[in-house]
């Protein structure tokens, strides 16, 4: 019966929220917070990616912003400087650091809990300094301006209103591609690995492959969505891809929920939403407010605030079932 | 008689310890074979160093006439090498039925990309999935509990999930761990006409198990490990009236 109840409230879920991101970017509606809202689709991309990672498979990463950086600057250096085609572009950028990962995922898996934590850090912090050191290349701490929009054909993505619908496009395409994976046979491996490797290796699955995949899936969901985002800007430089960054990935994932591909809109929303219209005000002190809000999240809504309310609507549901049914 | 599964001059050892020393063993096709010793004998090592866990130090382990010391050990699970753990291990963020839907992973091909945009394959595959887990469930008889969390069940039906979930990589070789250990006497019956039944079902089972009741009823085979040594082995009835393995126990009783 709950479990009935559940499954009917997610999809009644999703199905408003779907309305929710057609329907916002109209003027009688949300338009004032395109920009906004353009944000919270990237930063969905990245947070599904994470919770594939984090959340099924049980491998931390806290240089997730790396990736991110990664398909940016693929995406302004080609373009911008050497003239590529924008599309092109942001695939190369999206195999360019496919294939990165792929290659540190070798070393990099070979450590578990918290030193798999220590050495994704490590790797961000790198990547984030060669974004700042590379000045040749990447503009260093100033950045790159004057990057082209993206364009099909004669159609040109040149204002938030059509970006808008790109980058949720794309969003939904990842998040219903995630779930896909999520419940199949390759997510029941992946969330075999999480529970138990031993186990899972016992059953025949080879953890290393499948650990490897996801993380090479993630890195690549990444990539898209910082060639969206600086296509979007026209402007790229380091800040964006620093320790913060992840720091705040991992934040919206388990805001959202770690294992709940869905979610990821409401922690990438809520994070989003509280970092550019409440936290400006605090400065330097958001690090502590992400925090907290880590430790509150993992404490009272461990399984996140997407499963959290899906629960508290099945919850609501079934009181009003029973109600119904007595005499 | 042919034997499925045989090592040679198997040894491993942890620091200084010596968990396996030489030990040399032919498991029959088709039968029942028990491992026994006491605690810290090297009975699990043993299953470890079968299913590849950790690697040998020396000697050769064969199975159906091949080599298996540089075979990974997801690759002997397609094989046809299965276990179960002493520690239960079943997967706590998945229903029972999905425990046993993780066994069919070697039986099954579909990967990320038909999973990524449910492909014919996909839903072919996973139709098949689980019609075969849910028939595992069955035959341990635990059908009805299909949708429960894993870790709501009790130790028992924890178990027989565990074997389920072996049974569904459609082994050759069933390796069972200490599978009565926490079962209560009723359990335990039911557990021995399991056994029997893979045994029919014609999967080589390999077992360990303290309880010298259950052995005595259910082996064809009995292995007896002493310290990483075999010291001893022959049918229930020659082990019961071997001095060594009575003294081997009585040791173990008087510490
Ligand atoms: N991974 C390991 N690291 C270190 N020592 C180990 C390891 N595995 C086993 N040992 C040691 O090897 C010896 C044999 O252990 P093993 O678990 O094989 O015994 P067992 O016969 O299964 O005992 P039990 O009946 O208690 O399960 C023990 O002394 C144990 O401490
Ligand atoms: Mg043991």
């Amino acid at each position: 019966m709950l479990a009935k109840v559940r499954g009917r409230a997610a999809y009644a879920v999703i199905v408003l929220l779907l309305l929710l991101v057609m329907l916002a970017p109209f003027e009688w509606f949300l338009a004032r917070y395109t920009t906004l809202m353009i944000f919270i689709g990237l930063n969905t991309m990245l947070t599904v990616g994470l919770c594939l990672l984090m959340g099924y498979t049980g491998q931390v990463s806290l240089g997730h912003a790396a990736f991110f950086g990664i398909g940016a600057y693929f995406s302004a250096i080609l373009s911008k400087t050497y003239d590529v085609n924008p599309w092109l572009a942001m695939g190369i950028g999206a195999a360019a650091t496919g294939a990165f990962a792929y290659v540190i995922s070798y070393p990099i898996f070979r450590l578990r809990g918290n030193y798999l934590a220590m050495a994704t850090l490590g790797l961000g912090l790198i990547i984030y300094i060669l974004f700042r050191e590379l000045g040749d290349y990447t503009g260093g701490p100033d950045g790159m301006y004057g990057i082209p929009y993206l364009s099909a054909g004669g159609f040109v993505f040149d204002t938030p209103f059509k970006r808008y619908f790109l980058v949720w496009g794309l969003c939904l395409a990842m998040l219903l591609i995630s779930q896909n994976i999520v419940r199949s046979r390759s997510g029941r491996a992946l969330r075999a690995i999480h529970g138990s490797e031993a186990a899972a290796e016992s059953v025949g699955i080879n953890s290393a492959q499948f650990k490897m995949k996801i993380f090479v899936l993630s890195a690549v969901y990444a990539s898209l969505a910082g060639s969206l985002f600086v296509h979007h800007l026209r402007f790229v430089g380091p800040q964006p891809f620093g320790f913060l960054a992840s720091v705040m990935v991992v934040v919206m994932a388990v805001v959202g929920g770690l294992a709940s591909v869905w979610g990821a809109i409401f922690g990438a929303a809520a994070i989003r939403i509280l970092s550019d219209k409440v936290l400006l005000e605090f400065g330097e002190l958001d690090l502590i407010v992400y925090g907290l809000i880590l430790m509150v999240v993992m404490i009272f809504l461990p399984q996140g605030l997407f499963v959290g309310l899906k629960e508290g609507y099945a919850r609501l549901r079934l009181r009003y079932v029973r109600r119904e049914a007595e005499p | 008689m042919t034997s499925i599964l045989e090592t040679k001059g198997l040894c491993r050892a942890f620091g200084g310890i010596v968990a396996l020393n030489n030990v040399d063993l032919a498991v029959e096709a088709g039968r029942i074979t028990a491992v026994i010793g006491p605690n810290g004998a090297g009975k699990t090592t043993l299953f470890n160093l079968v299913a590849g866990v950790y690697p040998v130090d020396r000697g050769e382990i064969v199975f159906r006439g091949t080599a298996l010391n540089n075979v990974a050990t997801h690759k002997r699970t397609a094989m046809g090498i299965a276990r179960t753990f002493q520690n239960v291990l079943l997967f706590g963020n998945m229903t029972a039925l999905e425990n046993v839907m993780t066994g069919q992973h070697v039986r099954s091909r579909y990967g990320f990309f038909e999973a990524a945009f449910r492909l014919p394959k996909s839903r072919r595959e996973e139709e098949t999935i689980s019609l075969k887990a849910m028939r595992y469930l069955n035959l341990v008889g635990l059908g009805m509990h299909a949708q429960r969390n894993a870790l709501d069940l009790p130790l028992g039906q924890q178990k027989l999930l565990t074997i389920a979930r072996a049974l569904a990589t459609e082994p050759q070789l069933l390796m069972l761990d200490e599978p009565g250990a926490g079962l209560n006497t009723l359990e335990k019956r039911d557990l021995s006409d399991l056994v029997r039944r893979i045994r029919d079902m014609g999967i080589s089972v390999l077992l360990v198990e303290h309880d010298m009741d259950l052995v005595m009823g259910l082996a064809e085979w009995v292995v007896v490990l002493d310290s990483g040594q075999k010291i001893a082995e022959g049918t229930a009835g020659e082990i019961q009236r071997n001095q060594r393995v009575i003294a081997a126990y009585l040791g173990e009783e008087e510490e």
